[in-house]
């Protein structure tokens, strides 16, 4: 190969498995950041299995984010 | 039996477990340099999994996250956000790291770095970055050590006293069985604290409250000012959050003691299993942590500053057994010495590798610059102690400061790790840390965090519009090298050479 050919960027998956993941991830990652943290996850109420509903919001964000790093590494991303 | 006995009798016991680990360690070693500062590139998944969490999580997970949630609330459980980021990036930049490495020898960042810019500018910059941010860390840390054992004894140890000790001791593994020993006390250390911090904060909240959730609704019931976002004092904006979430996470990786531990990986694959896994650690730890800090804000009102950060130990002596309490607290001194060990590991490899045997003395044996790698920890230990008995700031402001100065890295390690993007040169990247080292001061000491977004993040914005800007007018890195990496990369991603 030419050393000065372009070569195809590595910031975006090349395989369909790559895509879900990449998309997977970035979409749950935005629900944990602002403006969703500060606008529409910003509530105590309701009380989820007796924890505020922010918390146990964040952290069932944070477990699906690892169910799909988990998934990546089992389809072998 | 008094309190302050057991408790400090644990954590000596603790501390000789240690060494003997490190004199079982140096009797393993090979005495070649890759041995001593890689643990020979063998490590597998149990013990790069504990060495990279109980390295990550340090005297400022076990007590400065205590103080912040104490402080400023439930704003604190924002590090899930950073500790699932670390797992992504570990899983897609560090298993490109872990390639070059195996491919090419690096031993230490500005190795990868000074070879794909070549340029002996761009190494000495690096150096330079990676010690002194990293130097923080080890104040970081020895002043956590030195809380605990002056909580620990009850004041009979003096915090300067305390800090000596286990500096010392730290050291003495380290200089024994080189990155072995610190692996191995690793181990132990990552499952301790674990358990320590988790078994502690239960036993408090059925203590104080009768079970965790009575201690959610107590919370709630009595200070619902620590339940909302931005806290108290207005501290978790959405810029801090954001800023908090790149700087302790692309920051935190890009640190040279998280950066080598990728280089030791017996194979990529058990890279991407540690990048999926890893978060399931770091963010859980946080749990036990935000009861004992909310917990606290309750039953013990009243601690400002970085007292706030001895909330945890200050809550165990008042209402938990002495053995339990010792137990807890040795499990507190792991946490920050799994992170000082690291630290301290990695500078003296940065500082062997890419000042000594590069610019002094390159071609002595390999026994030559393991003695001048124990020497330097002296050196280290040194710095490490004045610093940490100077100053007094929260463990947490110090983690950040640490982390952002390493998250000025990011740029030229992206353009190193992902091929097709636009290159970077030479010139550019050592003036976009530059100017991002100058932006960081700026936002971070003369005007703290302008528009509310965090000093780390404009210093990395900086940064990275004058590394590309400069780049399009300098000289470019060779073909031949730009090739021969990116083709290792596309290589170890895609299977092919050619992309």
């Amino acid at each position: 190969m030419n050393g000065n050919a372009p070569r195809r960027s590595h910031f975006f998956p090349r395989t369909r498995d790559g895509r879900t993941a990449t998309t997977a991830f970035l979409a749950l990652f935005l629900l944990a950041m602002p403006p969703m943290t500060h606008a529409v996850l910003n509530r105590t109420d309701p009380w989820i299995f007796g924890l505020p509903f922010f918390y146990v919001a964040l952290l069932a964000v944070y477990c699906a984010l690892i169910l799909v790093l988990i998934w990546a590494f089992r389809r072998g991303v | 039996m008094e309190a302050w006995v057991v408790a400090t009798g644990l954590i000596v016991v603790y501390l000789v477990l240690t060494i003997v680990l490190g004199i079982v360690a140096n009797r393993r070693m090979t005495g070649d340099m890759e041995d001593f500062l890689l643990y020979g590139r063998k490590a597998g998944f149990v013990v790069l999994y504990l060495t990279v969490v109980a390295s990550f999580h340090s005297a400022f997970a076990f007590l400065g996250s205590g103080g912040f949630f104490y402080t400023h609330g439930v704003g604190f459980w924002a590090a899930g956000t950073w500790t699932l980021l670390v797992g992504a990036i570990t899983y897609v930049i560090g298993t490109r790291i872990w390639a070059l490495g195996k491919a090419f020898g690096y031993m230490t960042p500005a190795d990868m770095l000074a070879d794909f810019y070549e340029s002996e500018a761009v190494r000495v910059t690096v150096a330079v970055v990676s010690v002194v941010f990293t130097i923080l860390y080890i104040q970081v840390q020895a002043q956590g050590l030195g809380y605990i054992i002056n909580v620990a004894s009850g004041e009979r140890i003096s915090f300067e006293a305390g800090t000596l000790i286990l500096l010392i001791v730290a050291a003495v593994y380290l200089m024994a069985g080189g990155l072995r020993a610190v692996y191995w006390t690793d181990v132990l250390q990552g499952v301790w604290m674990y358990v320590a911090v988790w078994v502690g904060a239960l036993v408090l909240s059925y203590e104080l409250f009768g079970g965790p959730l009575e201690l959610w609704r107590a919370v709630s019931e009595q200070r619902p000012d620590l339940l909302s976002l931005p806290g108290p004092q207005g501290f978790f904006t959405p810029g801090m959050w954001v800023g908090m979430t790149i700087t302790l996470s692309f920051g935190i990786v890009f640190q040279p003691h998280m950066m080598i531990r990728y280089y030791t990986a017996v194979d990529g694959k058990t890279i991407k299993l540690l990048g999926a896994t890893t978060p399931i650690y770091l963010m859980t730890l946080y749990i036990p942590a935000a009861m004992v800090g909310l917990g606290g804000a309750l039953v013990m009102p009243g601690l400002e500053g970085a007292q706030a950060d001895r909330i945890f130990p200050e809550l165990l002596f008042a209402y938990t057994s002495p053995w339990l309490t010792g137990a807890i607290l040795a499990g507190a001194t792991a946490a920050a010495m799994s992170t000082l060990d690291s630290i301290l590991h990695a500078n003296m490899t940065v500082l062997t590798r890419d000042v000594y045997q590069r610019f002094i003395r390159p071609n002595e044996s390999q026994g030559h610059y393991i003695n001048v790698g124990r020497a330097i920890v002296v050196g280290l230990l040194v710095v490490g102690y004045l610093l940490s008995v100077g100053t007094g700031d929260y463990l947490v402001v110090l983690v950040t400061l640490s982390g952002a100065g390493a998250l000025q890295l990011m740029p030229s390690i992206l353009g190193v790790c992902f091929p097709g993007g636009r290159t970077l040169t030479r010139a550019g990247v050592v003036l976009g840390i530059a100017a991002g080292l100058v932006t960081l001061y700026v936002t971070m000491v003369v005007s703290p965090h302008p528009l509310g977004m965090h000093a780390g993040l404009w210093g990395l914005l900086v940064n990275t519009a004058v590394a590309l800007n400069v780049s399009v007018f300098t000289t470019p890195p060779s073909a031949i090298t730009i090739h021969r990496v990116h083709g290792e990369v596309e290589r170890f991603v895609y299977g092919t050479e050619d992309g």
